[in-house]
């Protein structure tokens, strides 16, 4: 195989990125300057090697614990629970939400395989036990899946006696946090309700 | 490439590709058909938030028999059912009917699955509590055990053959498929008459007149069966959290 057949193989592997898409990525960077290349691969490489998840909340970040569990200037008390560390980045372009973070990495999905056991709750319960939070937001995705997920927590959590709310509902039904627009993600934090 | 339109439950969902998704439909015309739903996960997709695991709706497939993968042209909104995540019990209940379905489910039409799956999500989904909740989903799960040809035995002893005493306990086998006389299996599972009553009006479909007398029995009684008889091996996922939900509920 060759090296053109190898670049293109592995960007057509790419989520959104075609066979004939990536053949053209493929032929823009032979014909750009050689730095170019250069820079997208080293900006590969360094992302997979320092990019790990912060051991406090499960963010993704080149320090660990991340920047937003070492700010003083936000909400400590205050720990918003999402599905995946892509959904923080979606919230924090609100720049309406000051508190801190916990993914889950998932969603409870039973049939998936995705069970209590393999959600990623314990660090959770952990902190609360520090005594610091006094209020735990779940914005799991408004899903069937998302809601369910959300009772399980609650159900979890309110031995702690911290209160509990949920996001409100004005996200689309069956959507992904991570795609939906600020004001609307800035609205269902606004809207949290207790369970 | 046909393009066919028939009622269909959605058991099950998962993303494929940043943007689309794969449903599990069960169809009333065309029995069990995994589907992709191109650009379904995109913010403004012309499936907009439907396309959720216990959604029923009219569903138009590009349908090619042979193919394992057919392709959803377009999906309109009967029931939603979104009840079914306000409450752990529906939640884990509803998935493993679902479950079911997608175990013991084939391409040939099995309307009267389809409507027992749909019914009993419903009466799911109506319950006013998590112990009613929980007593439909083990109606609703013997029952469609039942339609696809598992229906335990219930009245007869499966060794002797002889009719169980409507007065004495039963064990229960979940191996040989159903009740047996204390004299004939000395060890295993004890049902109690009230019990046996119990399971034998949930396969029949009959209402309860009183909320289960012991649940714990009956959700081991459904776990052992389905072990036994359906799993081949391969244990059912949403057990887990059937009979992990309910002992935290
Ligand atoms: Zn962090
Ligand atoms: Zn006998």
């Amino acid at each position: 195989m060759s090296v053109i057949d190898e670049l293109t193989g592995e960007l057509a592997r790419l989520p959104g990125i075609g066979r004939k898409t990536a053949l053209r990525l493929t032929f823009h960077l032979l014909k750009a300057p050689a730095e170019e290349a250069q820079r997208l691969s080293r900006a590969i490489t360094a992302v997979r090697e320092r990019v790990r998840a912060c051991e406090r909340c499960g963010n993704l970040t080149e320090q660990s614990p991340c920047a937003i569990c070492t700010n003083t200037r936000r909400e400590h008390g205050l720990v918003c629970v999402v599905e995946e560390a892509s959904d923080i980045m979606a919230i924090e372009r609100t720049g309406e939400y000051r508190g801190m973070y916990h993914v889950l990495g998932g969603r409870l999905s039973p049939l998936d395989g995705i069970g209590p056991a393999e959600l990623n709750v314990r660090p959770l319960l952990e902190r609360l036990k520090e005594g610091e939070v006094r209020e735990v937001v779940l914005a799991t995705n408004p899903s069937v899946e998302g809601e369910a997920t959300a009772l399980y927590l609650h159900k979890l959590i309110a031995p702690a006696g911290v209160r509990v709310t949920r996001i409100a509902r004005g996200l689309p039904v069956g959507g992904d946090l991570e795609y939906a627009d600020g004001v609307t993600i800035a609205e269902a934090l606004n809207g949290r309700r207790e369970l | 490439m046909p393009l066919v339109s028939t009622r269909a439950l959605v058991l099950q969902t998962f993303p494929y590709s940043e943007t689309s998704k794969i449903l599990r439909l069960f169809t009333w015309e065309h029995g069990l058909r995994s589907v992709i739903a191109k650009g379904a996960l995109r913010p403004r997709s012309r499936f907009g938030g439907v396309l959720e695991p216990f959604t029923e709706g009219t569903a138009q497939i590009y349908l090619k028999e042979g193919r394992e993968l057919q392709t959803l042209s377009g999906f309109d909104l009967l029931r939603s059912r979104q009840a079914l995540g306000r409450s752990l019990a529906a939640f884990a209940g509803a998935s493993l009917m679902a479950e079911v379905a997608i175990r013991t489910g084939t391409e040939d039409p099995q309307p009267a699955l389809y409507a027992e799956l749909a019914a009993g999500w419903d009466s799911i989904a109506a319950a006013a509590d998590e112990a009613a909740a929980e007593a439909a989903v083990l109606g609703g799960a013997w029952r469609i055990v039942s339609l696809v040809g598992f229906e335990p035995q219930t009245d007869a002893c499966v060794v002797c053959g002889r009719d169980a005493a409507p007065d004495k306990p039963v064990r229960f086998d979940a191996e040989a498929g159903g009740v047996a006389c204390t004299s004939c299996r000395p060890v295993g599972r004890l049902i109690d008459p009230q019990s046996r009553a119990e399971l034998r009006r949930m396969i029949r479909g009959l209402p309860l007149n009183a909320p289960l007398g012991r649940p714990g029995l009956h959700r081991a009684l459904l776990r052992t069966f389905l072990e036994m008889q359906l799993a081949h091996g391969k244990p059912f996922r949403s057990l887990e959290l059937f009979m992990t939900g309910m002992e935290e509920a």
